[in-house]
């Protein structure tokens, strides 16, 4: 009979990206004067918001979905 | 699927040096501006405007029905300029970007969550709820819809590959309807553009709801009786009769999609994804085209029919952005709000496809849809009225608007407990055949 090994819930990583993505908001938020000047200048600019979101969404993505797997939320397993 | 990536990734920076190249092209509608207001003189009903990229102001006259003193100076602002008695005279103007208050940052996380839910469940976007709920808390429509639009194709790509790891999505399937959306997207603008210059901000406003209501109540009343069908018994592997007619035409060339098991002429896929990009373009919403059209056109399951549109979803939503960029109207502020709370619940939607039958992912896209059809629906007098073509008092107004709301509201709220209780009562299914399994598993070896 096959044991069933349990992975080790990724504790760390759920942190470490949470911090980084949190501390990004923050940072972002407490100069938002600065950032939608630029953020809403149009043409070339555009690269600014559309980046931006890539960064935001790796992390941020990273953490959520790090957070589910600590809560216990996981894809149904096919046996 | 190496080759499809490489492709996916060559397409999309094609197409954003094109939108580059081609952005003389781009940019908000003759008759609208964006700019701000330097002074206000509510005493002759002028302002100062100075335009976005000009140096120079300009005196611009309100029509009456604008109250001069509560518009704000030195803030970004689009307004909508039309003629009267042969004068240019500016008929709306709006604050481009809104001010934050708490309660607005809690309910954008929110909101991001559950449309977030939403998305990963059924495939569509969640703009539907997302935009409307932005233009509810002051954001003006095509600012609500750009920072959508950039919050979407994200929390779009991190659905996808976790459903594609799920084994759900056709990503061939989804590269070809992406490519016939991009040129509906392009149809779409224009119309948006032309109403938009014809009608103004109103007009706009009252097609957009009607295209909602009318797609919501056909689309959603068939997707919602279909499910309702299967779920009373109904054999849910069966292809829809519509489906297997066209599977039979073979006109080349012919287009094999694995993980939906249907082989199919190109031709068919191509009015679902043109359809899918105007309804895009317009309203900011496709997947309502794009699901129930792969699975009752194509023939795909409900399951990889939803998991499909987030790879057309990510690709549309990309390049929209950058279409949006280029034009200054995106709020990075709504958009990274939204994106906290949409990540947590795309995810969540995601893996809890994988806990519930087929039909359920129909009921919650059936439910949903008519709901906001209600919404959208109660609107529609409302700017009927403002454009003059019925009469609505202020007491009507409220009750539509209160009506409006809270539907939304229901929407949202039907949403989350439908799949909340699917996923709890398919997680607490999959624990009990656990354990039974393995207490077989001990007793067989005993």
């Amino acid at each position: 009979m096959k044991m069933e090994t349990h992975k080790k819930k990724p504790y760390m990583k759920a942190a470490i990206f949470g911090v980084i993505s949190i501390a990004s908001y923050v940072i972002l938020f407490q100069n938002v004067g600065l950032v939608m000047e630029h953020f809403t200048r149009g043409g070339l600019y555009a690269a600014l918001p559309v980046g931006s979101v890539f960064y935001f969404s790796f992390l941020h993505g990273a953490f959520a979905s790090n957070v589910l797997e600590v809560i216990g939320l996981q894809a149904k397993k096919k046996r | 699927m190496k080759n499809v990536l490489i492709a996916i990734i060559g397409v999309l920076l094609v197409m954003s040096l094109a939108s580059v190249a081609l952005a003389g092209g781009g940019g908000p509608p003759e008759g609208v501006k964006t700019g701000v207001f330097t002074a206000v003189n509510p005493k002759d009903n002028t302002g100062v405007f100075k335009e976005s990229g000009h140096e120079e102001t300009v005196v611009l006259r309100f029509s009456e029905s604008i109250d001069v003193e509560s518009i704000a100076l030195d803030k970004k602002m689009m307004i909508s300029l039309g003629k009267v008695d042969g004068h240019e005279v500016i008929q709306e103007a709006s604050r481009m970007f809104i001010g934050m208050k708490v309660e607005k940052i809690l309910a954008l996380l929110l909101i991001g969550l559950i449309g977030g839910l939403l998305s990963g469940f059924i495939g569509s976007g969640g703009a539907f709820v997302l935009t409307p709920s932005m233009m509810s808390l002051g954001v003006p429509g095509a600012v609500a819809v750009a920072s959508n639009m950039c919050h979407k194709f994200p929390k779009a790509m991190v659905g996808a590959y976790k459903r594609f790891r799920y084994g759900q999505v056709d990503l061939k399937l989804g590269v070809t309807m992406a490519v016939s959306a991009i040129i509906g997207v392009q149809i779409g603008v224009q119309i948006q553009k032309w109403i938009l210059h014809n009608w103004g901000n109103a007009g706009s406003n009252l097609y957009v709801s009607f295209v909602f209501v009318a797609v919501l109540v056909i689309v959603g009343g068939y997707v919602f009786y279909d499910a309702w069908k299967l779920s009373k018994g109904g054999d849910e592997t069966k292809i829809p009769k519509l489906a297997l007619a066209l599977q039979k035409v073979k006109i080349p060339p012919m287009m094999h999609f694995k993980t939906a098991g249907v082989t199919m002429s190109a031709w068919v896929t191509l009015p679902i994804g043109l359809a899918t990009g105007m309804l895009a373009a317009t309203i900011a919403v496709g997947g309502f085209i794009g699901v129930p059209g792969m699975i009752y056109v194509v023939g795909a399951s409900a399951i990889v029919a939803s998991a499909t549109e987030l790879v057309v979803a990510f690709i549309m939503g990309f390049w929209g952005s950058i279409q949006w960029g280029i034009s200054g109207l995106i709020d990075i502020r709504l958009t990274l709000l939204i994106l906290a709370g949409s990540l947590f619940g795309v995810q969540l939607g995601a893996l809890g496809t994988t806990y519930v039958k087929d039909y359920t992912v129909k009921i919650v896209m059936g439910a949903v849809m008519l709901i906001v059809a209600v919404s959208r629906g109660a609107k529609v007098p409302i700017y009927l009225a403002d454009l003059g073509f019925m009469e609505v008092n202020a007491n009507m107004g409220r009750v539509l608007n209160s009506i409006s709301f809270w539907a939304l509201v229901a929407a949202l709220g039907t949403a989350g407990f439908i799949i909340a209780g699917a996923m709890i009562k398919g997680m607490m299914q999959a624990k009990a055949e656990e354990s039974q399994a393995l207490k077989e598993d001990a007793v067989r070896n005993g």
